[in-house]
């Protein structure tokens, strides 16, 4: 009996796309055969954009491209900028830039996962997540004044200090958290529905997801222990004591299982943070008009959605000359269509959801 | 968990009763929305709201014109135009416009004045209804509140 | 009583409660599923239209109303316009076989709080409720769109395959209470003196999940969910055509909370009516009684709906075919031959 094939859009406006995300996906009754995505609608020019503004001025734009955690994304190039011009950040900042990143993991992490529920039925966990993610909002809203392009990092250090009064309120915060994992977890880990839509859906095996250039929490639900907090250590990762989750089948639901302990491996590290913050500096001296030496330099860090990395080229001048973003969800993107074949075209919108994808990111 | 503990679990529907648990939980928890416009949730000390020049305690403006935020912006919307007048101490600006559509709120021109003039108000509400509520001059730099709003729906005859 | 009241306006008056007690209950459902996954999911609600947004399904049927009817040109003139009303008269048409209490002594008259009452009640009910089928596949055909047809056609095969467990686990109640008229269910109930949804629990667990995935709810909401791939039969429809469908799978909701109310939780009965000491439950008349059990299977569905996420269309069916069909004909052995020997 031949294939009969049909085309199907799941065009840029849908409910389930992370943003706006375009693909085509070619059935077979119900069995996905292809799925190409189609991407570019979010394009804004940013690594243009950027050719033209100092070095300082690229920060703040840094946050409209993963907007669900816009602090990695400023972490990742201040990082790049810095390793470039040979800027030395005092410890004290180094610290409060992880309290912060950490936070930032945390957040993102519950918006994805709410998100993912959301599109396999579970409406109330994208709620409960949103409203667990509201601590961490409030307290970037505190620390720096924004709560969504947060801004938060500095090139050199961080702008504000981390007083008695907001250190008390993120610790509010964190001990607040387990309690809203906890419900997140009765509702859907041991659920026969959760399972039945997530266990054995969207498998990719070690291999392949190393192949594809799969990285960040969906590589590890594969198994591949591969952190870059862990294996090339930035900013005073190596002075913490944290666990990386790994996960067995590399299927939906590992993914989410491995999102949901990650959460928990923050809140450790905020918490150690918080109790060895050393006094000092939270910021390097700075020039008001950096000019940094001509060079390159590629820096990664660990986003929460995956490997980040900036590559910014300098000549000498108060503009860069070339930074090129690679953005982890462009990559893990590629890794959809494997996911995908085989399996029922209901289960694209939940393996789409396990992959976490922003198109801030991918477009750029 | 034991095999008999699994087999009972599903056949008593052990899962599908615990999630019904959390949900009713919820239901009769207190909610967290803040019904706004009726209750407005205060912002935080260092909220990026609207921007503001300020000025001193004898009423005279902090902004000396150095045009310090003009160069730090990364989206071109300051326009400023300074003047020493004859025995003044310091410059002052006779002309500083400032387009809202283009601010990205981002806080680099609060950082670089010297002289602190410029700051981030904590002013959230900002509709207007036409397009010039967008572009500030001198005088709708120091408003804020209720000015601020009249301002920015310009376009409409609303009578305040 | 003149000929007239008895033979014309008590009828007719009698058609119209059957008309708008579900249409009520619609608007009650409305309300009700809004508010209540709200602040299940932890926030309000609509609770602006109106003292805590009773008015709500107002304004909705007010928009509804007003949005443009849209119909494509190649669609099915005829079948498009007929689908949501047959949708809606296989809901409404089941309403007048449903009893609501006992009959009422008016002077010498005995008004009956139903319209029909049939020796064979439940089965019409069942044979009326599956007419809603032909409307949907009409709905999903005459769409001439790919994704309302797949949509029409998984919800058809949906709703036919739970018929089945429906149809064996009725039977086990029609077992015991030796009859297949609702009214006579009822009183067998209450002579029996327990109601058939304790003595046969698995009965009424297979019926419920059944009738869950026959309305389309969740988390067997599949064919209609809004986040899937393919929006379901009633995509191409708008304004008051899409209400159309939207009340009638309410109304259809109220029907089977109805059925369950009567077949397993004593119709009007009110709880415990051995025990002495809660005589004076008896003081509130049955139909309230009625009224506040259906209210708490209709708090079910809208709780079941803000729990679970949708269970994926082949697990549906395999869920029905491998699990509630061989438990449900298990049952219905064991019910059979407890019937037989005792």
């Amino acid at each position: 009996m031949a294939l009969r094939e049909i085309d199907l859009n799941m065009g840029p406006q849908h409910p389930s796309t992370h943003g706006v995300l375009r693909l085509k996906l070619a059935v077979d009754n119900e069995v996905v055969l292809r799925v190409v995505p189609v991407i570019g609608y979010l394009h804004r020019g940013m690594e243009k954009l950027w050719e033209n503004l100092t070095y300082t001025q690229v920060v703040p734009l840094t946050d409209r491209l993963d907007y669900i955690a816009a602090l990695s994304n400023n972490l990742g190039y201040v990082l790049a900028v810095e390793k470039l011009a040979g800027i030395e950040v005092p410890r004290r900042a180094r610290y409060i830039r992880i309290v912060l990143a950490e936070l930032q993991r945390l957040a993102s992490h519950l918006a994805g996962l709410g998100f993912m529920a959301n599109d396999i039925g579970a409406m109330s966990v994208l709620l409960y997540g949103f409203e667990a993610r509201e601590g961490v909002l409030d307290i970037f809203e505190e620390y720096c004044g924004a709560r969504l392009t947060v801004h938060g990092i500095r090139i050199g250090g961080v702008p504000h200090d981390l007083d008695g009064a907001l250190v008390a309120r993120i610790r509010m915060v964190i001990d607040g958290i387990p309690k809203r994992l906890a419900e997140i977890r009765t509702l859907l880990d041991e659920n026969r529905i959760w399972k039945g839509r997530t266990v054995g859906v969207g498998v990719i095996g070690a291999g392949d997801a190393v192949d594809y250039g799969l990285t960040g929490p969906s590589l590890r639900a594969s198994g591949v222990p591969w952190d870059i907090r862990k294996d090339i250590p930035y900013s005073s990762y190596d002075e913490f004591d944290f666990d990386v989750p790994l996960g067995r089948n590399g299927d939906v639901y590992d993914r989410y299982f491995i999102r949901l302990e990650e959460i928990t491996q923050s809140i450790r590290i905020v918490r150690q943070a918080l109790d060895g913050l050393p006094a000092g500096e939270i910021s390097a001296k700075v020039p008001r008009v950096l000019k940094v030496p001509p060079g390159e330099v590629f820096h990664t860090i660990e986003a929460p959605k995956g490997v980040l990395g900036f590559y910014v080229k300098s000549n000498g001048t108060d503009k860069p000359e070339r930074v090129k973003m690679k953005s982890p969800s462009f990559i893990n993107l590629q890794s959809l269509e494997h996911m995908c074949k085989g399996n029922l075209f209901s289960d694209v919108v939940g393996i789409l959801g396990s992959l976490d994808i922003v198109l801030g990111e991918i477009d750029k | 968990m034991s095999r008999l503990g699994r087999f009972l679990r599903m056949v008593f529907l052990l899962d599908i009763l615990q999630g019904l648990w959390v949900t009713l939980r919820r239901y009769f928890s207190r909610k967290v929305t803040v019904q706004y416009p009726e209750q407005v949730k205060e912002p935080a000390p260092r909220f990026r709201g609207i921007l503001r020049l300020h000025r001193d305690d004898q009423g005279e403006p902090l902004c000396i014109a150095c045009k310090a935020c003009q160069r730090a912006c990364g989206t071109n919307c300051f326009d400023i135009e300074g003047k020493k007048e004859e025995g003044a101490k310091v410059m002052r600006p006779v002309k500083f416009d400032w387009k809202l559509d283009r601010c990205s709120f981002c806080g680099l021109c609060v950082e670089v004045c010297p002289t602190a003039a410029i700051r981030f108000s904590r002013e959230f509400r900002l509709t207007g209804v036409g397009k010039e509520g967008l572009f500030f001059h001198l005088p709708d730099m120091y408003r804020a509140g209720q000015d601020l709003q009249e301002h920015l729906c310009a376009g409409c005859r609303r009578p305040q | 009583m003149t000929p007239f009241v008895a033979d014309f306006l008590i009828p007719v008056g009698k058609i119209a409660a059957v008309i708008l007690y579900p249409m009520l209950m619609v608007v009650v459902m409305i309300w009700l599923e809004r508010r209540v996954v709200a602040l299940m999911q932890g926030r309000l609600g609509p609770n602006r239209v109106g003292f805590q947004g009773i008015l709500q399904p107002v304004a909705d049927a007010v928009k509804l109303f007003f949005k443009e009817n849209i119909m494509q040109r190649q669609a099915d003139k005829f079948l498009f316009n007929i689908s949501p009303v047959l949708v809606m008269f296989s809901s409404l048409l089941a309403f007048c076989f449903v009893p609501l209490g006992e009959p009422i002594r008016i002077g010498s008259y005995t008004l009956t709080l139903w319209i029909a009452e049939s020796p064979v009640g439940l089965l019409i009910i069942l044979g009326l409720s599956s007419i809603s089928m032909f409307g949907v596949i009409f709905g999903g055909w005459a769409s001439n769109s790919k994704y309302p047809l797949m949509g029409a056609l998984r919800s058809v095969i949906q709703v036919l395959s739970y018929e089945i467990p429906v149809g064996l686990t009725v039977l086990t109640v029609a077992f015991i209470a030796r009859s297949m008229d609702l009214v006579e269910i009822v009183r067998r109930q209450e002579s029996s003196g327990v109601w058939y949804g304790f003595l046969m629990p698995v009965s009424f667990v297979v019926f419920w999940i059944s009738s869950v995935a026959e309305t389309n709810r969740a988390p067997f909401d599949l064919p209609e969910a809004e986040s899937e791939l393919v929006a379901g039969y009633h995509t191409e429809y708008s304004g008051m055509k899409f209400a159309y469908f939207y009340m009638a799978e309410y109304a259809h909701m109220v029907l089977v909370s109805s059925l369950v109310v009567i077949l397993f939780f004593g119709g009007w009965l009110p709880p415990f009516p051995g025990v002495k000491a809660l005589s004076f439950l008896h003081v509130v008349p049955g139909f309230v009684w009625y009224l506040v059990k259906i209210m708490f299977f209709l708090y079910l569905y809208v709780w079941i709906r803000a729990t679970f996420p949708r269970y994926r269309f082949d697990s549906l069916i395999r869920l029905v075919w491998k699990w509630l069909i061989p438990l449900s004909l298990v049952n219905l052995l064991a019910v059979a031959l407890v019937r037989y020997l005792l």
